[in-house]
Parts: structure tokens; sequence; C-alpha cells
């Protein structure tokens, strides 16, 4: 919780005869992150060498390829893919020995099939198109070749030709051009060819038919669509082996993408002669069962230690470390970046406030119903890590809407039957606007100002805190605690001197108070004061920083939108209601006619398209802004991110077991 | 001649909707402002993620950056109806 999983540094060196033993029990527990050697000229890394893959990598990649090659033309997804019973190691092994030619035989012969199928589909497809042109003419293909003494022109031409030379001409219009098939004799040809290229010829190639181009056309429109039937068959016999083979399919993938991975896994380890030394990270807990297991499995033959390293400067591979009820969010953090080793991980603080954040915005029990449903029937259909994740926060994110929708007594924009809690957000639309008193905006203003005011504050002091642990004790870590300490101090320093000026709803008044010097009271004093020190406290830290002074003001009046955005999702929704409901529906009720029934259907669409556009931008909304208050105004204020993911040798097996 | 008629009434009702297109300007400006923004640093984010993934967070972050204007008027507009 707000730390990122603590690694060990486990350094295993043993003779080269363990190798395959201790490879294949770091892949078994799936921790081991292993940290790449990379051969190089320094001392200490003398005689050290990149390993060699285990005999046999070569071999099992091959079959590998073979099998994925299939699994790729029958459509095979390893996500798709249930299967009841998972299939065991050695039974898999001796069927890809036995049963996978056999398949990989009928497979390779049901897509040559298919290939050639639609190769000739093709083929026929291309002679179609020749023949087209030559549809209007009724001879035979064959009596246009062949001529001793004569040529033939055939092709398309923009006008008739005025042809000064002995000729035959025949002429028929397709696709609105005209086409023209002329036999002159071979002497004149030269001439005829003159006169053609006036007239914009394009000449088109004889088809090599005989019979005429109409009965061609119809024998290769028949071929054509007998064949497709044919491949509409061989496609349904390619499904049914998919719907066979697939299980088995992904098992073998699966074990033989593990045994690749083991084969290879050298690639990545220091080796000599004799031994290898493989480095890489263990989160600290699962260390000992790590160690203990790879002991007893070599008999004793490894040497293990821990190494030290420096939390700061290392790259540590970063494994989050949160309560069940904050994981979804790590896809929002991810989606960012993941926090560095060293420092405060957000993840758990932005599971509470984004709901929170998100309810404030789309507060209202019917769209929180519905997006509550949405992300409950989505979570079923979508397969994806991330993408169920997200939808855990939008499920989360959609209870907190209803709840705020309880306090703001809202359902699609109608008001439940009790008044709001605390907070008005109807707005005067419609039948609303004889009840008087509108939203309470400026209550609305300033309560997201004071969200603003307290989410940075505790950004600033986030900010601390990560200097605190990442700088040693020394003048580094005072400036940097000081300047963030003049960030908290300018922003409430502007607060006070405010709050000695003005008095706002729910905010201290401090007027009351009589002027001591220059117009400022006591209050005012104190404000000018925290601001002179704050100020002073940022530019010990970096002088250039005073250029952001103003986001202070501008980073507190960014949370309006948290008022702003749901009052506009209110008003629409209220719009909505007043138009569908209102305008159309129920004067028609009043006084019942033929004509009254469509509008009343025109009422009920203008209802469910303007709520379903609304819900689409209470997601959007109510999301995006929350999550950028997030990215932008709170983790701009102390967080780094930028850590490598922790990624352990091995594999969540699904479809096979020892 | 409009001094002439105009009464108390009409000149509250010119007021408020002096009031009214004053928030709908504000409104209106600001988010042209921001759209104008948004238009050039939204083309350059997505092209970065095409690029490279893990942009995406840092792109949505420059892309929704000018928001901030269009909040402000909405806050103006809101100040000044309400």
């Amino acid at each position: 919780m707000f730390k990122v999983q603590t690694m060990s540094r486990l350094l295993i060196a043993a003779s080269k005869d363990q190798l395959d033993t201790i490879v294949r029990e770091l892949y078994r527990h799936n921790l081991f992150h292993i940290e790449d050697f990379v051969e190089s000229d320094e001392e200490e890394y003398e005689g050290y060498k990149i390993g060699m893959p285990l005999p046999g990598a070569g071999e099992v990649s091959s079959d590998l390829i073979r099998i994925r090659s299939i699994e790729s033309s029958f459509g095979v997804s390893a996500g798709e893919v249930e299967i009841s019973v998972r299939s065991g190691t050695a039974e898999l092994t001796r069927k890809i020995e036995s049963e996978f030619p056999l398949i990989e035989k009928e497979a390779m012969a049901l897509i040559e099939e298919k290939n050639s199928l639609e190769n000739t589909v093709r083929e026929y497809g291309a002679k179609l198109a020749e023949l087209k042109p030559f549809a209007g003419y009724t001879g035979n293909l064959e009596d246009l070749k062949g001529f001793e003494f004569f040529r033939v022109f055939a092709g398309h031409v923009s006008a008739e030709v005025g042809f000064n030379v002995p000729n035959e001409s025949f002429y028929t219009t397709v696709n609105k051009k005209q086409f023209l098939i002329a036999v002159v004799p071979l002497e004149n040809a030269g001439e005829a060819e003159h006169s053609l290229l006036d007239a914009g010829f394009q000449a088109v190639a004889i088809p090599d038919e005989t019979g005429t181009a109409h009965a061609r056309i119809e024998w290769y429109t028949q071929e054509i669509a007998r064949l497709n039937n044919e491949i509409e068959a061989v496609k349904g016999r390619i499904l049914a082996q998919k719907e066979k083979h697939a299980a088995f399919l992904v098992a073998c993938d699966e074990l033989l993408t593990a045994e690749v991975e083991r084969k290879e896994a050298p690639l990545r380890f220091a080796t000599t002669e004799e031994t290898f030394v493989a480095e890489g990270w263990v989160p600290v807990e699962k260390k000992g069962a790590l160690i203990s297991d790879i002991t007893s499995a070599t008999g004793g033959k490894v040497y293990i230690t821990e190494l030290e390293y420096d939390p700061v400067n290392d790259v540590v591979p970063i494994e989050y470390n949160n309560p069940d009820f904050s994981k979804p969010t790590e896809a929002l953090m991810d989606i960012y970046s993941r926090p560095q080793y060293s420092e405060f991980d957000p993840t758990l603080l932005v599971a509470i406030v984004f709901p929170i954040f998100f309810g404030f915005i789309l507060g209202d029990v019917g769209y929180g119903l519905i997006l509550l449903a949405l992300s409950i029937y989505l979570r079923k259909m979508l397969k994806g890590e991330a993408g169920q994740k997200l939808l855990d926060v939008l499920r989360n994110a959609s209870v907190s809407s209803i709840i705020f929708g309880v306090i703001f007594s809202e359902f699609l924009g109608f008001a439940l039957p009790w008044d709001p809690i605390g907070i008005n957000r109807h707005l005067n639309i419609g039948g609303h606007a004889a009840s008087g008193h509108g939203p309470d905006v400026v209550l609305m203003l300033i309560l997201s100002a004071w969200i603003g005011i307290v989410h940075l504050t505790l950004g600033r002091f986030l900010h601390m805190y990560n200097a605190m642990k990442r700088h040693h004790p020394g003048k580094h870590r005072t400036q940097a605690v000081m300047g963030q300490a003049g960030w908290i101090l300018t922003m409430w320093g502007i607060l006070f001197a405010l709050w000695s000026f003005f008095a706002l709803p729910i905010m201290p008044d401090l007027t009351g108070f009589p002027a001591l010097v220059a117009g400022l009271n006591i209050f005012g004093i104190l404000g000018a004061v925290m601001i002179i020190i704050g100020v002073v406290s940022i530019a010990q830290e970096n002088v250039l920083e005073l250029l952001e002074l103003p986001t202070i003001i501008s980073h507190v009046l960014s949370y309006a939108r948290l008022a702003a955005v749901g009052l506009s999702s209110v008003a629409i929704a209220m719009v909505v209601n007043y138009m569908a409901i209102e305008s159309l529906i129920q004067p028609q009720l009043e006084s019942f006619s033929v004509v009254g029934i469509v509008f009343i259907l025109l009422g009920i669409v203008v209802f469910l398209a303007g709520h379903i556009l609304n819900t689409a931008l209470g997601i959007l909304g109510g999301g995006l802004h929350s999550i950028r208050l997030h990215y932008v105004e709170f983790f701009t204020k102390f967080y780094q991110g930028g850590g490598k993911k922790y990624q352990p040798f091995g594999k969540k097996r699904k479809f096979t077991e020892d | 001649m409009a001094v002439e008629v105009m009464t108390v009434e009409v000149a509250e009702a010119t007021a408020k909707g002096l009031v009214a297109i004053g928030a709908g300007l504000a409104v209106g400006l600001t988010g042209l402002a921001t759209s104008i923004a948004q238009f050039s640093i939204g083309a350059a984010a997505v092209g970065a993620t095409a690029e490279n993934k893990d942009m995406f967070g840092l792109g949505l972050l420059f892309t929704v950056l000018p928001e901030t204007i269009v909040i402000f008027g909405l806050v103006v507009a809101l100040l000044l109806l309400f």
C-alpha cells in the first residue's frame, strides 16, 4: 500500500550441468525477473559471455512455428478458446509426435484446396471482365482471330471513327462508352490506326475463347457460382477442423512456447566455460520459497546470494502492491506511467478519489445504474486484462455516481421524491422553473475549489515525502522540502489574504477584524507574510519555478470543472426531459388523438436518444475530467513515474498441467 | 426613440438578455480558443501515440491542457447567470 512491491536482487550461480534444472524451476515459479546480461569489456565482466541456447532449442522452435502456422490458418487464438480439462504435459508431448503431423497434413490439404479454388475464381473473374465488352457482339469470338490478310481492332472509342479505308465495323455501347470492333485489310492497317488514334481509341485484347461472348459469359458466371459454393464447403470443413483441434493447438502452443522460452533463457545469462550466472529480481516475500526450491531441485549444487542495490538509482522492476480494492486502478496508473521504485505509489489514493470526482460530476441514480449494468455486462464479454480493469474502475465510479445521485436527488434529470441534501443541482428548466430556487452554483464552485486546495496541498506534501526518501539528509533534501513548503505557504497565503477581504460561503470569514496596516487586517498581514516567505522558499530551490506561480490559481480553478461539467450534464438531461415529456408527450396524453400517437412516439425517440447521448457524454465528461484532474493537476505536483514493469520469467498456464 | 420607450421593465429585461449573451460569448469564445489549441496538440498526440504506445498518457495530458480555458469560460458564464 502506497509503496510498490519490495524487491530482492538475487544472483544465482551454478555449473552448467544444473542449467536445465534451474531454468525449469525458475520458469515454474514465474517469479524471477531476469536482468539481461550484456557483454562488456570492463574488468569485472572479463571472461563472461552470453550463454548458448540449450540443446534442442532449434527443433522446438521449428515445431512451434508449424503449430502457429496451422493456428493462424485456422484462425485460432488462445484468448477465444475455453477448455474444461487441462492437457497433461507428457500426453501432449506424445500427441505432438503422433497426432500433430496428421492434423498438419489435413490442414495443409484443406488450405491448399481452398487456395486453388480461390485462384480459379480469380482467374475466371478476370476472363469475365475481358469478355464483358464483347457481350453485344453476337458472332463467334474465334472468328475474330487467325486472319492472314486482315487485321482486327477492338477497343473503346470516344466517337464514331471515320475510316477512309475499306473496313467492316461493329459498334456497341459498354458502360456508356462506345466499343468498336473493326476489320481492316492488312495493307490499310497503318492508315486505319491513324483514324482510330484520332477517335481516342483504347485497344482491348480479344479474348482467347471459342463460341459467342454471351455463351462464354454465362458459362463463367455459372462456374464462379459453383466454385464459390465449393469454397464455402471447404471453409465449413476448415471450421469443423478448427472446432475439433483448437483446444489441442492452443495447448501445444503453450507447451512449446514455454519450452522455447526455457531453452533460450541462457541467452540472457552470463556464462563461462563451465558455469553460468543469472541475475534478477524477486519480490522479497517470495524469495525464500524460490531459493529453497532451487536448492533442493539441484541437490544443493547451486550458489544463490542476495545482492545489495540502490533503491533510488538502480532500475528496479516495478510490481504494484495494492489491496484488491485498488487493483483495477493500476490500469489508470499504467496509462500515465508506472511509479518508480523509491517513490510514493498513489494508486490507492486515485482509487478512492477518482470515483468521488466521477460521482460528483455525474451524480445521477439513473445514469449510475445504466453504467453499472453496462460495466458488469461488458466485463463478462471482454477478455483483455487491461480492459477488464478499466471496466472495474467504471463499476466503482458508477456506484459512487448512484450514491451522489441520492444526495443530489436526481434520476435521469428528474427529481427523486426527496430534496437534495446540501447541494441543489436542479436547474430552472421546464416544470422545475416553477419551484423557483435554481442550482447552488456558487456553493458548488467554492466546494470544488476547496477540493482542489486540499488535493493540491496533499500533492505538495507527497512531493516532500518523496524528497525525504529520495535524497540523503543534506542541502539538497532541505532545498526540495523547503521549496514544496513554499508552494503550500504561497497558496494558503493567497487564501488568507482573500478571506480577509471577502466573505465567501463555506469559507472562513475573516473580514470582521480591524485594519492594522494599509487596510490589511491581522489575517491579511498573515497572508501577505505567508506569500512572501513562500515565494522566497520556492525561489531558493529554483528561481525559474517562479514562472509557475500563476498555476497556483489556475490549477485550483481547474477543479471548478467538477461543478461545471456536472451542471452541464444535468442541464442536458433536464432539457431532454422537457422536450420529450413536457412538450411532446404530456400535451398529447391530455387530449388524445390519432396524430398524437406520432408525437408520443417522437417524444419517446427524443427521450431515448437524448439520454443515450448524455450517458456517453457522462462517461467522457465524468471519466476524462476526473482522470485529467489527477494526471495534470495532482500528479504534476509530486509524481515522476517511468518505472520498468516487473515481468517474471515464466508463464501462467491456462491449457496445460504437469 | 428607444430611449423614449425604455421603461424599468424593458431595461431589466434588456440587462438580463445582455447577461445571457455575455454568458454565451464566454462559453462560445473560450470553447473556440480551446478547440484551436487542442486541434494541433491532438493531432501531434495521436501521431506520437501511433509511433509509441507509451506516449498515450503524456499525449492525453498535453491534449487536455487547453481545456482549462473553456472551464474558465464556463465558470464565468455560470457566475453571470446565477
